[in-house]
């Protein structure tokens, strides 16, 4: 049988093997897409991310591959965007200088430091907290309920639309969006494809029917 | 926060290797069976460290790291002999998800700060290795074989001005030794360290690290003996060990006290109310 196909898009960020390894364990082909092409031989698009916002947003710019999410967001197709993937949906962001982002979800992208937090970046484990919509379609996804993620992050999503808000996590008192779902994006503040069994079982559910 | 648990991996020649005091290295087996055998036991993070790298002045790690996160999905932790931003960038792009650099920090800071700025403060861990002799605490490099004048409270306030995002500090006299973590080492660098914390040296039972949680703000404990001769001993048993040599330092009254599962480990940490995951 023939396998899935991901498009992984490549922002030239930290570690881009890890997101390939894992879909690579989980039963996907994998391409780095590096430039912008048509998006229509993938089965599911990733936008995965470690490093600077402005930095990212660049990169998306001068390589064109701003033109391949748009597709990817307009045409519907299975989108999965992590950590810096995940904020760069939104509207600006204030790290470093204060930029533009994507723009599809309404919100800003803000910083653990000007809020009263445990930490101020936060590296290690943290649990998430689903919504119970977020299991609808998958009742096996319960076990995952609750369990602990990787995160590594100092700024996070200030979501507006709380109707796209399918999970959040806490850091001392604040408590902030980590999973983000509308139609065919799923997005993670955290590294599922960092998290252990759990994280590899949660990637395994979200691309399922593909 | 959740208290994480992470295996230790020190590797020389391609193969991991467990001394006493950074020293006296004995060969235990190919290291990707090791890290394989920590993930299925749900180990949170995993550090390479090429022991002989600075010494020798190169990094084989890359390699490796290649191979072993094929199958590794927490996250991995290189060091040993990093030196320039080239060779961060090499690392990272094989599978590491952060690198900690020691001799390479002493020597050159305005590397680390640009590493900094390239990589992410997340990306860059420092590791300091520390030697306690007549009540003062002294920095070393190498492996523990240079010594180098800074007290080593003074450096990790340094280092901390660097941006870095964690610090790895290891006691070379309770290392490989069993004696149990340095509270008062960690109960004092956790007060001066604004950053994550991670303790490493002496682990021989549960209760030393439930010790070191308990009494000082460490982020994380770092274990190498414990989880290697547990494991060392199952292969012997199952005869799976592929490399002939002597095997008598696991005889060893000391050493073979040594030794306990990650699993094991975690439900007595949570049985003391630890948090762990």
């Amino acid at each position: 049988m023939k396998k899935p196909l991901a498009g992984i898009i490549n922002l030239s960020t930290n570690n881009i093997l890890s997101i390939k390894r894992a879909l690579e364990f989980i039963g996907f082909d994998t391409v780095l897409i590096n430039k912008d092409i048509t998006i229509k031989k993938f089965d599911l698009m990733v936008l995965p991310g470690v490093g600077a916002f402005s930095e990212a947003m660049n990169t998306l710019n001068k390589t064109k591959l701003i033109k391949t999410i748009d597709e990817t967001l307009n045409k519907n197709k299975k989108f999965l965007c992590i950590c810096l993937g995940m904020q760069l949906l939104f509207e600006e962001s204030r790290e470093f200088t204060k930029t533009k982002g994507i723009g599809f979800f309404d919100g800003k992208v803000e910083s653990f430091s000007d809020f009263s937090v445990h930490k101020k970046t936060l590296i290690g484990w943290n649990k998430v907290n689903f919504n119970e919509k977020f299991f609808k379609d998958n009742q096996e996804f319960n076990l995952l309920q609750n369990k602990a993620y990787y995160f590594v992050h100092s700024f996070f999503v200030n979501c507006k639309n709380k109707n796209i808000e399918y999970g959040s996590s806490v850091n001392g008192g604040l408590n902030y969006t980590s999973v983000v779902k509308k139609d065919n994006i799923t997005a993670f503040q955290f590294h599922p494809e960092k998290s252990g069994e759990h994280g590899l079982s949660l990637l395994k559910g979200v691309t399922k029917n593909i | 926060m959740i208290k994480r648990i992470i295996a230790r991996l020190d590797i020389k020649n391609n193969f991991l290797v467990k001394g006493m005091h950074l020293e006296g290295l004995r060969i235990l087996g190919y290291p990707e069976l090791f890290s394989k055998k920590y993930f299925d036991d749900n180990i949170d993070e995993i550090i390479f460290q090429d022991v002989v790298a600075s010494l020798y002045k190169r990094n084989q790690l890359s390699y490796l790291t290649n191979k072993i996160s094929e199958n590794v999905f927490v996250p991995i932790t290189v060091g040993g002999g990093i030196k320039s931003i080239a060779d961060i960038k090499e690392i990272l792009v094989n599978g590491a998800d952060r690198v900690s650099i020691n001799t390479g920090a002493i020597h050159n800071k305005k590397f680390v700060k640009e590493a900094v700025k390239i990589f992410g403060s997340s990306t860059i861990c420092i590791s300091i290795e520390t030697l306690k002799i007549n009540n003062s605490y002294k920095i070393y490099t190498d492996s523990g074989r240079t010594e180098i004048n800074i007290d080593v409270f003074d450096w990790i306030k340094e280092v901390q001005d660097l941006g870095i995002g964690e610090i790895i500090l290891t006691s070379i006299n309770n290392e490989g030794t069993g004696k149990g973590f340095d509270i008062s080492l960690y109960e004092k660098a956790s007060k001066i360290s604004k950053i994550p914390l991670l303790a490493h040296g002496g682990a021989k039972t549960p209760d030393n690290v439930y010790d070191v949680f308990s009494k000082a703000n460490v982020d994380g404990v770092i274990i190498a003996s414990a989880f290697h001769f547990n494991y060392y001993k199952e292969l012997l048993d199952k005869k799976e060990i592929p490399l002939t040599g002597s095997t008598n330092f696991l005889k060893d009254k000391n050493t073979h006290a040594i030794s306990f599962e990650i699993k094991k480990l975690k439900e007595y940490l949570k049985s003391k109310k630890i948090e762990v995951r």
